[in-house]
């Protein structure tokens, strides 16, 4: 058990960040240097600033909001509420943005019922509407006709790791803020004190899986949009 | 038979087109291009799901060309070619319109036509063809037309519609053909020489009210070029260049490309924007733009009672989305027409007629195109309850004729210059 922990909390984050951080700097250097022999000319696009148009289409999915209300307001909400528990994990890792808001006004009970607020919210939103996209590919034709393994491996993961997340938040063995902290902060100096909690170790193994799964699979989606988009976007 | 090395080595060669390379690695597999698909929309099969088409390219690209599909395979989604399955993709990629309507929905504005069109280009290479496209561009090729038919039938045509007019104004108007020196190259697809003639009517009305000097040519007289549909460039650009060197020889100082989007789309934005022959002596306009200016400043007048009939545009898919010509056709329309009734919807989301990407032209897949990929049109040229269809696209005309006939509805097709011709006040 111990081993483990160390091997999870002390050896994988080196591994993986390291190939996240590499395997996305290598696809979007290639994205960017790929030529293009052909200017793509589709309308009609909206007039006005390349950058504007690109933000609109990245942050809100216009496209699939003329085209699918109801895969819009799954995959809108989705990525949202992925978004904000990306932020939210910010706490686990460091007091900066505690303290930020502290120097703002806020009390640490005033943030830690903020952060059950808005995390408990996120982290059971996330989880119904990461379902709910498992549930679409299996009843919807078009989208169950066109899905194979990558497909729901992807999903699957992300809901054994916000399921792992959320046993943490609404179980009685709450996470310790301070542990994983002292964590985050012992990897940067090269020597790792491993928290020795099961759901942690659990849920940091399956999120790091993914960490390393990104640059390799479809979730590459999120950095190939501002690409396939600029290319759309630009006269 | 066929060599799968030859087949996986211009796959790999996506990686020297950014947007190829972007679409082979960034689907999220969501769905919605089937869902905006005139062909899935026609019969929602896997085999016309434009995420499932690209997909047979893209496990393949990732299986030689990806680090995770070189480890990882299956996992993520890399396969390799297996024997004979090239021998399919004439049947999934010949029943792809390429009209680009899933690029305008697509979260990721991935373009599954340039797939389509990647796809059809390596069967090419391997002579796979289907015969009757690759007849079409030899025949092309050879005599400047897509319906291999000879200068005098031009000129015969042109007599004939000369003498309609003067029957039907009592003005002598005229369509000159192989005036060196004329202001305008007028070149029309050749359906419109051959088949639906009314769309030149109204325009050489035009230019004789306008005092334009204009003339055709009696050796290219077809704006058409095949090359584009089936991803033969060589011959794209052959034809191509045939047209470019009559304009110069005939001195013109503007090219007016006819009722054919694809033509201006192969003349305007990628041959002139592409710069392939370089300079060019002449500019490059569409018969649409100019008409509508024309209309806009009121160069000529138009009586609405010569089209009293309810009449409504087809947006041809290279007109709309690939050329963003939609408000122009709509200008001449409503100038013209008593009874102006607009598709829903119209535009650059208007939907495909069903025989675009050169299937128009494929007879052994009429009951395909009258059933599956022109369903979606029928319906909507029902609901519109307009008794006439202009559309300014050869192809269209044809299928959209095949449909009206197929479906037994009680519509005309035609031209937007047809509605001009019976309109115009000389």
């Amino acid at each position: 058990m111990v081993e483990f922990a160390f091997f999870v909390g002390g050896v994988l984050p080196y591994a993986a960040a390291a190939t996240f951080v590499v395997g996305m700097a290598y696809r979007f250097y290639v994205w960017f240097r790929a030529p293009q022999p052909a200017e793509i000319t589709l309308y009609s696009w909206p007039e006005g600033s390349m950058l504007r148009n690109l933000l609109g289409e990245v942050l809100f999915f216009p496209g699939l909001f003329r085209s699918d209300k109801i895969l819009w307001a799954m995959s809108w909400v989705f990525h949202v509420s992925l978004a904000l528990v990306l932020v939210g994990h910010f706490r686990f890792f460091s007091a900066l943005l505690d303290r930020g808001l502290m120097a703002l006004g806020a009390s640490a009970a005033g943030i830690e019922q903020m952060s059950s607020l808005l995390g408990g919210a996120a982290g059971i939103v996330i989880l119904a509407t990461a379902a709910s996209l498992i549930i679409r590919r299996q009843t919807v034709q078009r989208v169950r006709e066109i899905s194979t393994l990558p497909d729901y491996f992807a999903l699957l993961l992300l809901v054994a790791i916000i399921a792992t997340g959320d046993a943490m938040r609404f179980s009685s063995q709450h996470f310790d803020l301070t542990q994983t902290r002292v964590w985050a902060w012992s990897l940067l100096t090269f020597n790792p004190v491993v928290p020795q909690n099961t759901a942690f170790l659990v849920h940091a193994t399956l999120a790091q899986l993914l960490l390393m799964f990104i640059p390799f699979s479809k979730i590459l989606h999120w950095g190939g949009i501002f690409f396939t988009q600029a290319l759309m976007h630009t006269r | 038979m066929y060599s799968n090395d030859v087949v996986i080595d211009s796959i790999n060669a996506c990686n020297d087109v950014k947007a190829l390379k972007l679409y082979m690695e960034t689907c999220a597999k969501c769905g919605t291009c089937a869902k905006v698909c005139p062909v899935w929309y026609g019969e929602p099969t896997r085999q016309y799901n434009p995420a499932w088409r690209s997909d047979v390219i893209r496990r393949v690209y990732k299986k030689h060309n990806t680090l995770g599909g070189k480890l990882l395979g299956p996992l993520v989604g890399a396969e390799d070619l297996k024997d004979g399955e090239i021998t399919e993709w004439v049947d999934y990629f010949y029943s792809c319109t390429g009209c680009r309507r899933c690029a305008i929905f697509c979260p990721f504005g991935i373009d599954n036509s340039v797939i389509t069109h990647k796809a059809r280009a390596i069967l090419d290479s391997m002579g796979l063809t289907p015969k009757r496209l690759k007849d079409v561009i030899n025949i092309s090729l050879k005599t400047g037309n897509t319906d291999g038919a000879p200068p005098a039938a031009l000129t015969e045509a042109v007599k004939f519609l000369e003498e309609e007019m003067k029957e039907e104004t009592g003005k002598d108007v005229r369509i000159p053909v192989d005036q060196v020196g004329a202001e305008m190259f007028f070149v029309p697809p050749s359906g419109d020489v051959l088949v639906n003639p009314e769309a030149i009517m109204g325009i050489a009305k035009e230019m004789y009210k306008l005092g334009i000097s204009w003339t055709m040519s009696s050796g290219y007289f077809d704006g058409a070029n095949y090359g584009l549909f089936t991803g033969d460039d060589k011959s794209m650009k052959e034809d191509n260049k045939a047209y470019v060197e009559e304009a110069k020889r005939l001195k013109c100082k503007i090219m007016l490309m006819g009722e054919c989007g694809h033509a201006y789309r192969v003349m305007k934005f990628m041959m002139e924007k592409g710069r392939w022959w370089g300079d060019l002596p002449f500019t490059i306009d569409n018969v649409l733009c100019f008409t509508a200016r024309m209309v806009r400043d009121g160069a000529f007048k138009l009586d609405k009672s010569g089209n009293p009939d309810p009449v409504t545009y087809h947006d041809p898919c290279n007109f709309g989305r690939s050329c963003g010509i939609t408000e122009e056709p709509r200008q001449i329309m409503r100038a013209a027409c008593a009874d102006y009734r607009e598709m829903t919807p119209s535009g650059a989301h208007n939907w495909c007629c069903g025989g675009g990407g050169g299937l128009s032209a494929m007879d052994d897949i009429k009951l395909f195109r009258m059933t599956v990929s022109g369903k979606k049109k029928v319906e909507q040229i029902s609901a519109t309850g307009a008794s006439i269809v202009a559309t300014p696209c050869a192809n269209c005309k044809r299928q959209l004729q095949q449909l009206v006939e197929y479906h037994k509805m009680d519509v005309r097709i035609g031209g937007v210059h047809d509605v001009v011709s019976n309109a115009i006040v000389l």
